[in-house]
């Protein structure tokens, strides 16, 4: 089994919003294995967003469990190490230029040296924007913005990236161009990933689809 | 250096910014609070050194008094010089006389000086303006600046004294004569109430004037610098003869109370002036906390990317820390920049509102001292660096509470 990168096991999760609880998932399951990409889409809703935090160890299930190549620790602690997360909204940090955005998720798995910064500038040249490098988020487009998320998701070598809806707020050209390299980028690297997307087409680019109704997982 | 060090600094001084405003207000805040710190203790310092100086230099670091009269200088002083410590012991008498310049008399204070020991222990020489110690003999006698101002004499101008012995005769109908002296000398301590109203005499004019024989009334003793004079004061009060009924009490001793108000005034002025940091430490909470609030989806970021709540709370503690060390800085360059321009400042100000002399004769100094005591500067330093910290802790305490899934939904 060690070729499974990621598991989830009859996840469950519920919120409470007022007096009425709303079950979002209810007995999720999935594997993902190495180098594999697989879309899940869903109406607006359907607990997407949720079910990719789970899987990112950013929030606790009801019950059921997530492993991380055949792990049960999903804490902070390995997290940078293990997976890239990119989401709709780029979430750079703005006082930081791209480069140092990059550079950013390796701080976090450790000492920061020229190797490091060289690392990360041929990632920003990977994801086309070498010129850019010293620009701050606010002097960069959003499908720039977008790539430099892609190259900081891939940084340290993940073995797992989580995206949620990363094309949502790119016109559809950009959008396109995003999902292909981030295609691209994750099968030269054997990393798994997880896209969450509203678009048709994005999916099918995935090698496995699948579809989120009524809180459960079901394949495409 | 780790993760959240470095997003701190990059918060404070972001990249691309010529001028990070924000990081400017709030370590300017701080920065004046320290500055009138370090202006303020200076000063209030300057002026208690000055003041313990005059003291030291006007009584010695010990004075020796008994009861009444001491009949054997000589043996007293053998007695004391012997003492481990002590470096120099000089005789004196004191009293009151009435001295009379162009029929206009006036009542200073007077000191009987020994000119063969006074320079052992009090540095004269150091404050006498016209004339010489070395000129002062019986008939002549030195008087402070202010006096000799006042009632218009000069060195070579001869004053007539009376002393209260003297006076005493008159009532029995003698006829008495004042003693004419000289005026050889005046000296000027800078100690506004020292110099208005004293004269000094050689010992042997003032134990005629007073009737005393070969009688003092008591010793001045300098010890070796840098020694306790509490422990050479015990040391002499063990030495000196039970039956002679004298006692040696330090310089501290002898001003005690003087010198509690003196450091109760700068306690005072320093929780005050505190305050101001402490201000300046609520600003810097606001200006991080409204951080916290606008940078929540990049806090819930750095959970995804792989940061703990430890290390963001951290991340917004060092900001507050890198504020305070920087205000400090700033602060300290500000106060120690004013106080060397301190006395031009004064000099215009006098100047322009013409209160000079008022202000010599309220302040008793003519130029402002300043001493900052490493020890309060660390007292500042450490002080202004807890309390910016501090101001870190509730935005960092927010920033940690933050639930990165929460954050990240954060539209
Ligand atoms: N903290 C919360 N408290 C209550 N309800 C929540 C909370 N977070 C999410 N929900 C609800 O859970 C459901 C699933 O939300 P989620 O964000 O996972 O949907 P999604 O599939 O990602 O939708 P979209 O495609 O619009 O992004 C929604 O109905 C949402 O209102
Ligand atoms: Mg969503």
């Amino acid at each position: 089994m060690s070729n499974v990168i990621l598991e989830a096991r009859a996840l469950r999760k519920t919120y409470l919003s007022g007096d009425r609880r709303l079950e979002v998932l209810n007995d999720v399951a999935m594997t993902v294995a190495r180098g594999e990409s697989v879309s899940i889409r869903g109406e607006s809703g359907s607990g997407k967003s949720t079910l990719l935090h789970l899987l990112a160890g950013l929030d606790q299930p009801d019950a059921g469990e997530v492993l991380w190549a055949g792990s049960t620790d999903t804490g902070t602690g390995r997290r940078a190490k293990f997976l890239g997360m990119v989401f709709q909204s780029f979430y750079l940090i703005p006082e930081l230029d791209a480069l140092e955005n990059v550079v950013m998720a390796m701080r976090m798995v450790g000492p920061v040296g020229s190797a490091e910064r060289d690392r990360a500038k041929a990632m920003l040249a990977r994801v086309g924007l070498a010129e850019r490098a010293h620009h701050v988020p606010a002097h960069l487009s959003g499908g720039e913005r977008q790539r430099v998320a892609v190259a900081r998701a891939l940084i340290n070598s993940p073995q797992l990236i989580l995206a949620d809806e990363p094309t949502g707020n790119l016109d559809e050209k950009t959008g396109d161009a995003v999902i292909a390299l981030l295609l691209q980028l994750c099968a030269e690297t054997q990393t798994a990933l997880v896209l969450v997307t509203h678009n048709a087409a994005h999916a099918a680019k995935t090698s496995r689809s699948l579809l989120m109704h009524n809180g459960a997982l079901n394949t495409a | 250096m780790p993760w959240y060090l470095y997003l701190a600094l990059k918060q404070l001084f972001p990249t691309g910014k010529k001028f990070p405003f924000f990081t400017a207000i709030s370590v300017l805040g701080v920065a004046l609070g320290v500055a009138l710190l370090v202006v303020s203790i200076s000063v209030m310092g300057g002026f208690g050194h000055e003041i313990r100086r005059m003291i030291v230099d006007t009584q010695g670091d010990v004075q020796i008094r008994g009861s009444g009269l001491v009949n054997n200088p000589k043996a007293i002083m053998g007695l004391v010089a012997k003492v481990p410590g002590v470096t120099g012991v000089t005789p004196f008498a004191e009293g009151v006389v009435m001295l009379e310049y162009n029929r206009k008399p006036i009542f200073p204070g007077i000191q009987g000086i020994d000119l063969t020991h006074i320079n052992d222990v009090i540095p004269l020489t150091r404050y006498i303006h016209n004339g010489t110690l070395g000129d002062l003999d019986d008939d002549t006698i030195i008087l402070s600046s202010q006096l000799a101002y006042s009632i218009g004499a000069n060195v070579g101008d001869k004053v007539q004294i009376s002393s209260p012995l003297q006076l005493e005769k008159l009532k029995n109908d003698e006829v008495f004569l004042p003693r004419e002296l000289t005026i050889s000398g005046i000296f000027e301590i800078g100690h506004q109430q020292l110099d208005s109203s004293t004269v000094l005499v050689t010992l042997r004019r003032m134990q005629d004037l007073y009737g005393l024989g070969n009688a003092v009334h008591g010793f001045d003793v300098k010890i070796v610098d840098g020694l306790d004079p509490d422990v050479v004061t015990r040391r002499i009060n063990a030495a000196l003869p039970p039956a002679s009924g004298l006692e040696a009490r330090s310089w501290m001793e002898l001003n005690q109370d003087f010198l509690f108000v003196l450091q109760l005034e700068k306690n005072l002025i320093f929780i005050l002036l505190l305050f101001i940091v402490v201000v300046a430490a609520f600003s810097v909470t606001s200006s991080l906390l409204i951080s916290v609030v606008r940078k929540t989806r990049e806090i819930g970021l750095l959970g995804a990317l792989g940061g703990s709540p430890r290390e963001v709370a951290l991340c917004f503690c060092f900001q507050g820390l890198l504020i305070g060390v920087s205000g400090t800085v700033c602060g300290l360059a500000f106060g120690f920049g004013f106080l060397h321009v301190r006395n031009d400042i004064l000099h215009l100000f006098t100047k322009l509102t013409g209160s000079q002399e008022a202000l010599e004769r309220f302040y008793q100094f003519s130029n402002v001292p300043a001493y900052l005591q490493p020890g309060d500067l660390l007292l500042i330093i450490a002080s202004t660096i807890v309390i910016s910290t501090m101001a870190g802790i509730i935005p960092a305490w927010r920033a940690a509470r933050l639930k990165p899934v929460e954050a990240l939904r954060n539209e």
